[in-house]
């Protein structure tokens, strides 16, 4: 446990009730759109987990660097000289001026505008202009150096930083979320890479809603996305639920996966690639169950917690056209109360020529883009939240959503005594577990509670 | 009259006043056709080799490197174009239903005359005024059009589009409306 900020104090009544909510498979409206969980947030949740910031593919070369966030605070991920990575808070020691006016670039010096202290892109402080004059001697580069996040270690080329210098490792964090990760994109030699920068849009929507959906909310597909089975993108949607799988992990992760070979065909392996794609997989390195899991019932959404997210599918490259599988991660940005802004990359496999590259981009943002055919049904339906939670007349009604779905189906949504991989496993969509799993855990990170495995899949 | 030693600035705009005319009309039509919902009668004013493009833009220095046009929030085809309206037209496509009300201000239109006799290129500035469903609130997309057009007897197809939005993160939650 770790002290309660201020900010989480002023929260604590609503945490009360997410807790009694919680018992009963309830969640408060309230946590949508509120200034102190909101703040509670900030300071709880991305201060204290690790957060992805970048993949290595973007910042490939010696200088090159992109200005990213964690929680609200810009940050810049570089690539020094000596090859090492770096997140450093974009304010300069001296008044606290962005040192990085950009979005992504390359060079070896950050130049403040202010007063032009300069600092390598290791983050040392390595010029102050009059230097005899204003200061008599050099200033300690390291002591006065860009303020570094304390951790930081990749995963499959995925950046993660933490701002908290306790807590578990990245690989204790992720747990399963890694196994899991592994097989998603560590499937072939090179890995996968960005297809392009992160694209971005603005929200109406909490970031919780968004996370959420991508833990397993496959209740939602036939009806939101009904439109593209209508044109002939989508085929058997209202299967979504039935031939789900779940995956929960420790930390509140949670992927949901599709059983293909058996909704399609039993040769419908690794979500349905092309040969010209699976002749590259290398898949010697999969354990048993992740081989199971890649073949029949690969991972098609998953969360991160708290805010990475990613989506795999099969979709024709134009309409009634051939199919091509598309990877998308995404980060839910917070920017305030009930505001996010949605990061959107597109992933390829690094051994792609450029025509196969260039088609699955095209398709990913065909669908999972700003005017992605899925994704901009997703952007307005998460609007509802945050405006009920804003409402004196929904808050006095103290409005709560509704997560017992699963309470008294018919269908079987026990853990799979089979599985053998990490975390547990259930064989539906049905029930809203994952989701569950993910608002426990963030109630637990709320409270203070960041250690590994605290509430893993019990 | 006096001369001067100042370089003359040539505008790489056509001086000719009827392509002019042609440009801004079309433009302008397509602009109300979207507005007031007639989709399908747009739709007829593309070329079939359209390609429809939105490349991403972030801060960059130099302001050369801001567009990356091999990155992209949509490249379309003539065939994602009659995709999109097929799902519009379903009625289920419900972050456009009810439509959003638009309205498309079309400035700035520079045409230029290239070595196809049968395409010239026009440069538009837009702004679209977007007021979606029962939202509170609107939004703005401003941006830049860079359109080849090909003259054909029956009228000017639009043959190439590529929208330079003015802002590096969207203020709208979707570009669900065609810019
Ligand atoms: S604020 Fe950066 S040098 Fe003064
Ligand atoms: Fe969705």
């Amino acid at each position: 446990m770790t002290a309660i900020s201020p900010e989480t104090a002023d929260a604590a009544a609503i945490l009360d009730r997410v807790e009694a909510s919680l018992k009963n498979d309830l969640v408060p409206v309230e946590i949508f759109n509120d200034e102190a969980v909101f703040r509670a947030e900030i300071e709880q949740i991305f201060t204290k987990c690790w957060v992805f910031v970048a993949h290595e593919s973007e910042i490939p070369k010696a200088g090159d660097f992109v200005q990213r966030r964690i929680g609200l605070d810009p940050v810049i991920v570089t690539r020094d000289g000596k090859g090492g990575i770096n997140v450093l808070s974009n304010y300069c020691r001296h008044r606290g001026t962005q040192v990085c006016q950009t979005d992504a670039g390359n060079s070896r010096f950050f130049k403040c505008p202010y007063h032009g202290w300069t600092y390598s892109n290791n983050g040392d402080l390595v010029g102050t202009p009059h230097m005899h004059d204003a200061y008599g001697e050099r200033l300690d580069p390291k002591a006065w150096g860009l303020i570094r996040a304390p951790r930081v270690a990749t995963r499959q080329g995925f950046v993660f930083a933490s701002l908290d210098p306790d807590g578990p490792s990245l690989d204790e964090y992720l747990g399963g979320a890694g196994w899991m990760l592994d097989l998603i994109v560590g499937l072939a030699p090179g890995g996968m890479r960005v297809a392009g920068p992160p694209e971005r849009y603005r929200l109406h929507a909490d970031w919780k809603t968004a996370a959420e959906n991508f833990t397993g909310d496959g209740y939602h597909v036939d009806t939101l996305h009904w439109s593209t089975e209508e044109v002939a993108v989508s085929q058997g949607l209202q299967m979504t639920c039935e031939i789900a799988r779940i995956y929960e992990f420790e930390n509140g992760h949670a992927f949901a996966g599709h059983a293909w070979t058996k909704a399609v065909h039993p040769g419908y392996v690794l979500w349905g690639y092309a040969p010209e794609i699976t002749q590259h997989f290398n898949l010697s390195g999969l354990d048993e169950a992740q081989l199971h899991v890649v073949n029949h019932e690969p991972p098609t959404v998953g969360t991160i917690f708290p805010n990475l997210s990613f989506i795999r599918l099969n979709t024709p490259s134009v309409p009634g056209g051939p199919m091509s599988v598309i990877t998308s991660f995404r980060q839910w940005q917070p920017i305030g109360p009930g505001e996010i802004e949605l990061w959107n990359w597109q992933f390829v496999w690094d051994f792609m020529s450029e025509d196969e590259a260039r088609d699955s981009y095209v398709n990913g943002q065909f669908t999972f883009g700003s005017a992605g055919i899925f994704e901009q049904d997703d952007t307005v339906a998460w609007e509802g939240a945050p405006r009920a939670a804003q409402s004196p007349w929904m808050r006095k009604a103290g409005m709560e959503f509704h997560f017992q779905q699963g309470n008294n189906s018919q269908v079987d949504q026990s853990h799979d005594p089979s599985w053998t991989g990490p975390g547990r496993k259930r064989n539906t969509g049905y029930g809203e577990h994952a989701q569950l799993h993910f608002y426990r855990h963030w109630l637990n990170v709320m409270r203070g509670n960041t250690g590994a495995g605290t509430e893993g899949a019990e | 009259m006096t001369t001067t030693d100042t370089p003359r600035i040539v505008p790489p705009v056509s001086a000719n006043p009827e392509l002019q005319a042609l440009a801004t009309q079309f433009l302008a039509l397509e602009a109300r056709l979207l507005d007031e919902g007639r989709e399908e009668e747009w739709y007829g004013l593309l070329d079939d080799e359209l390609l429809y493009t939105v490349p991403i833009r972030q801060a960059a220095e130099p302001r050369s490197k801001e567009i990356d046009r091999n990155a992209f929030r949509v490249r379309d085809t003539k065939a994602h174009v009659r995709t999109r309206l097929d799902r519009l037209n379903t009625d289920h496509a419900y972050s456009e239903v009810p439509p959003s009300r638009t309205l498309r201000i079309v400035g700035s239109v520079e045409v230029e005359e290239i070595d196809r006799p049968d395409v010239i290129k026009v440069s538009s500035a837009l702004l679209v005024y977007r007021q979606r469903g029962i939202d509170p609130h609107f939004d703005l997309i401003p941006c830049r059009r860079y359109d080849q057009l090909r003259l054909t007897p029956s009228g000017p197809r639009l043959l190439s589009r590529e929208i330079v939005l003015t802002e590096t993160a969207l203020a709208t939650p979707n570009l669900g409306v065609f810019l």
